[in-house]
């Protein structure tokens, strides 16, 4: 049941001189602030960390710190986490500078590789030790990247866990789901650097940008420090007619939403519309009736509304939550739902959002079909991710002089797409067909 | 190119691009006037990656053919690949009213759109609806059903699908070049068409087109196009593994490859080498045969066993055995491998000597493009004059892609 609690004059307390910092850790990291930055995003210091000099030398970030100068003097750190540590600390007082100061940090990587999976816990602790509010973004690695890169992945994430106040786990895969069945490998990244830093900004924004009603400082960190470090995230952005119902459908289609689906477990979800001074009540209302069909009875909900300009006809909604534990379903109405909205509207009777849940999900393949049920089915096609880890089968006895330590990165990097760099990859049964069959089969040359 | 016994074909391949215009005589056979080639770019496993450059490769391919066969081109079969063709079979059924017992063609018309009544992902069209067989109440065996007697009449289909946008691209290069698409051919159809005779169809046969960047292939089994499939996976793939295999550069391996490519394991000599030699003949790094064969020999195995898994029902169907065409089919040895692995006889094939087809061009990489008129020819001589069923039903199939 929605409570109308109409409270003004909270945009005071957010914080004008709110200081956001942003750290980009490995090649992955850098992208991503790359991303952000060419998005333009204002008063954020951006910071790009990585072993190897050239990914750096190409950043546009305004800050760039080499890690292991000594140590992995200018390359990369080979897909070796521990080297990536190691030249992480080497230079922590670099890191402590750029980070000193801020009152929130993000911290963002793609977790796999050396660099990102090795200094990006190292890099969240220091980030902790400043007392700064500190959210991680991360990315895991696609499976077929192979089993060593994705276990690198899950160590690394338990580590940043321990010292970040909020995690948001981007899962390659899954995101691919969505991207990747039209798009090269490329362009994935590509999109899920552009989800990421759309986070960032809505984030960012949430915070500290004016609006009839501005969700504090607190309110936010209250919403991310709560259960277990699993955030949740959605944008979308729309004009037009529908424009309110468009941009929820598509903050929902989020990847990471699960179509609205992982709302349902979030103990608290915040969301902030934002638009031109053109943004009505109607829609506000209607949007939050929407959004009250995918959220429990049990979730605390908050509400900001931002005005900017520069939005012209267009309006964004940003839907933020905190995961508990999969394993602890929420409790239900332990509390009641807060929602301010800022003038009386009429109330949403309670029966009526009892009818709007059983209405099938618009992202429904049924509600799309128009034609009555038809006799024969195509699935859509697989996702191209189902690939098994390349290396599936066994190496056939290592020799001994052959056996490089580093094989399984060589399969992603060294085995680049190269000719096929601009082409869908071809997966069929789990294999990576652009990566030669001799080495998918362990046939070694003398 | 108003008169309609003249047809053109538009390979866009991903190695070269093939327009081939022929002529319908009047003793009901089919002659080359001309045929067109250029090198292709921006296109990668068989599908346009770079929108204007391949268009401009197009035009030249055209222009080509234009000259040599001294026909103005304006409207053309168009053959498209990529691995995103996925194929099924599927049955229609039409209940014919009470009263009415002959069987017409409306009714024809009706069991094709039943069996393609699926529900197809929303990006993707249909491309091809294939009659297989036909039964009246239950009888098969029978070859064409107008006129007869009967209550029901089914059907089996082979339908293909794509993802439209993907076949839009193809067509939209086209447009730009002011032609018409009279309509859209997947490639092993076509190819088909030109490496298989009635006979071979009827006896049951495979057909693998193994190009630069896919390998297309298509079942017949008595008579009937059974099941098709493309693989993204073609010549590109073998030359970037020598590259990465024996460290040379692409364009050495792709050399490599043409001079010396060959499947055949354990004949090579022990420490039998090739010496790689540079541009100016300079002798250069020896490679070990054994090695090189070796790389070659576990990339089309595992492409026919890929096939051979996927067309597994059909393989003891395959009275004609198996036939291995495209520009890939020239490796030494391909049609050993093919037999062993397929467990039938096969051989590698150029395609069917044809009226007016110059020597240069009697290889596997033209079996494509000679197909699609071929395809043009087969279809033109099955619809009656006039505007017969047949003829709307492909209009309407390729006005789904022109708008
Ligand atoms: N979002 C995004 N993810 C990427 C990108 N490139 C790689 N990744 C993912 O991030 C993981 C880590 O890759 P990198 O960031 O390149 O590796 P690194 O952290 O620099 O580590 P080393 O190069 O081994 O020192 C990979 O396993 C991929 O899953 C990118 O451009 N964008
Ligand atoms: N003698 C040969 N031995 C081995 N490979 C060859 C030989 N001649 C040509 N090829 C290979 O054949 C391929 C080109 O074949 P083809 O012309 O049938 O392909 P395409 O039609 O351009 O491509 P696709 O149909 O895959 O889009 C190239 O990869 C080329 O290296
Ligand atoms: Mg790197
Ligand atoms: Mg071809």
């Amino acid at each position: 049941m929605v409570q109308l609690n109409p409270q003004f004059g909270r945009e005071n307390e957010a914080s004008p001189a709110l200081i956001i910092k942003v750290i980009g850790v490995g090649g992955a990291g850098s992208n991503i602030l790359d991303r952000t930055m060419l998005d333009g995003i204002q008063e954020v210091e951006l910071t790009a960390a990585n072993t190897d000099v050239q990914s750096l030398t190409a950043s546009v970030a305004n800050h760039k710190i080499q890690l292991g100068r000594n140590l992995t003097r200018g390359l990369g750190s080979g897909g070796d986490p521990e080297l990536g540590l190691a030249a992480a600390k080497e230079a922590s007082e670099d890191i402590q500078s750029a980070l000193s100061g801020g009152n929130i940090i993000f911290v963002c990587a793609g977790l796999g590789g050396g660099t990102g999976s090795g200094a990006a816990p190292f890099v969240t602790k220091l980030a902790k030790e400043t007392n700064a509010l500190v959210l991680v973004l991360v990315t895991m690695p696609f499976s077929f990247e192979g089993r060593r890169r994705c276990e690198q992945a899950t160590t690394s994430l338990q580590l940043i866990r321990q010292w970040a106040d909020a995690v948001v786990c981007f899962e390659n895969d899954r995101m691919a789901e969505i991207t990747l069945p039209r798009m090269g490998i490329h362009e994935a990244f590509a999109a899920a650097d552009l989800t990421i830093s759309q986070s960032i900004r809505a984030i960012a924004d949430l915070l500290r940008k004016p609006g009839l009603l501005s969700l504090g400082f607190d309110e936010v960190c209250a919403v991310l420090r709560e259960g277990n470090a699993r955030a949740l995230f959605g944008f979308g952005e729309a004009e037009g007619e529908n424009r309110a119902h468009d941009a929820l459908a598509k903050a929902l289609r989020n990847p990471l939403m699960h179509r609205g689906e992982m709302l349902a477990n979030s103990a608290n979800v915040i969301v902030r519309i934002c638009g031109a001074a053109n943004v009505s009540l109607g829609e506000v209302s209607m949007l939050m009736e929407e959004l009250n069909r995918h959220i429990n009875d049990g979730t605390q909900l908050m509400l900001g509304i931002g005005i900017d300009p520069s939005m012209g006809q267009k309006i964004s909604v940003s839907i933020l939550g905190s995961l508990g534990d999969a394993s602890e379903r929420p409790q239900p109405v332990t509390q009641t739902r807060r929602v301010q909205v800022p003038t009386p509207v009429e109330p949403v009777i309670e029966a009526e959002s009892q009818v709007a849940k059983s209405v099938p999900e618009p992202e429904s393949p049924a509600a799309l079909q128009e034609e009555p049920e038809p006799v024969l089915t195509i699935p859509p096609r697989a996702p191209q991710n189902e690939a098994k880890p390349v290396k599936a089968d066994p190496p056939a006895k290592p020799e001994s002089k052959n056996a490089e330590p580093k094989q399984e990165v060589l399969q992603f990097e060294s085995v680049s797409r190269g000719r096929f760099e601009k082409s869908e990859p071809t997966i069929i049964d789990g294999q990576d067909l652009d990566v030669p069959t001799f080495l998918r089969r362990h046939i070694k040359g003398k | 190119m108003a008169r309609d016994n003249i047809f053109a074909g538009l390979e866009i391949g991903t190695t070269k691009i093939c327009v081939v215009v022929a002529e319908a005589r009047h003793d009901g056979t089919l002659k080359v006037l001309g045929v067109g080639n250029a090198p292709s770019r921006g296109v990668r496993k068989g599908e346009i990656v770079d929108f204007e450059t391949a268009k401009r490769c197009v035009h030249d391919a055209i222009v080509d053919a234009e000259e040599r066969s001294d026909v103005e081109i304006s409207e053309i079969y168009l053959g498209v690949t990529g691995g995103h063709i996925r194929s099924f079979n599927n049955r229609g059924v039409v209940l014919l009213e009470e009263g009415r017992e002959e069987i017409d063609e409306q009714d024809l018309e009706d069991v094709r759109t039943n069996a393609r009544e699926v529900s197809l992902p929303m990006e993707d069209c249909v491309l091809h609806t294939i009659i297989q067989h036909y039964y009246v109440d239950g009888q098969d065996g029978v070859l064409n059903p107008l006129g007869l007697l009967g209550r029901k009449l089914e059907a089996d289909f082979h339908i293909v699908y794509g993802i439209r946008t993907r076949i839009q691209n193809a067509i939209r290069c086209v447009k730009e070049l002011e032609l018409e698409t009279a309509d859209v051919v997947i490639n092993s159809f076509a190819t088909a068409q030109a490496v298989l005779d009635k006979h071979h169809k009827q006896l049951g046969a495979l057909v693998i087109d193994i190009g630069g960047g896919t390998t297309d292939y298509v079942v017949y089994v008595e008579g009937a196009v059974k099941q098709s499939g493309v693989i993204a996976v073609g010549g590109d793939h073998i030359t970037n593994d020598m590259s990465i295999g024996l460290k040379i550069p692409t364009a050495r391996a792709e050399k490599l490859k043409l001079d010396e490519g060959d499947v055949t394991l354990g004949v090579a000599f022990p420490g039998e080498t090739i010496m790689l030699r540079d541009e100016t003949g300079f002798a250069g790094r020896e490679i070990e045969r054994e090695m090189l064969n070796q790389i070659i020999n576990v990339r089309i195995r595992e492409i026919f066993d890929i096939v051979s898994r996927q067309i597994q029902s059909d393989l003891n169907f395959l009275g004609a055995g198996v036939f291995v065409t495209g520009g890939s089919s020239q490796l030494r040895g391909i049609d050993h491998l093919a037999s062993e692995i397929f467990g039938t006889s096969a051989r590698m094939t150029p395609p069917l000597p044809l009226a007016g087809v110059t020597s240069a061009f009697e290889h596997p990489q033209f079996s494509t493009a000679l197909g699609l008129v071929k395809y043009a020819h087969l279809v033109h001589l099955d619809r009656p004059a006039g505007k017969s069923f047949f003829g709307r039903t492909i209009k309407r199939l390729s006005g789904m892609f022109r708008s």
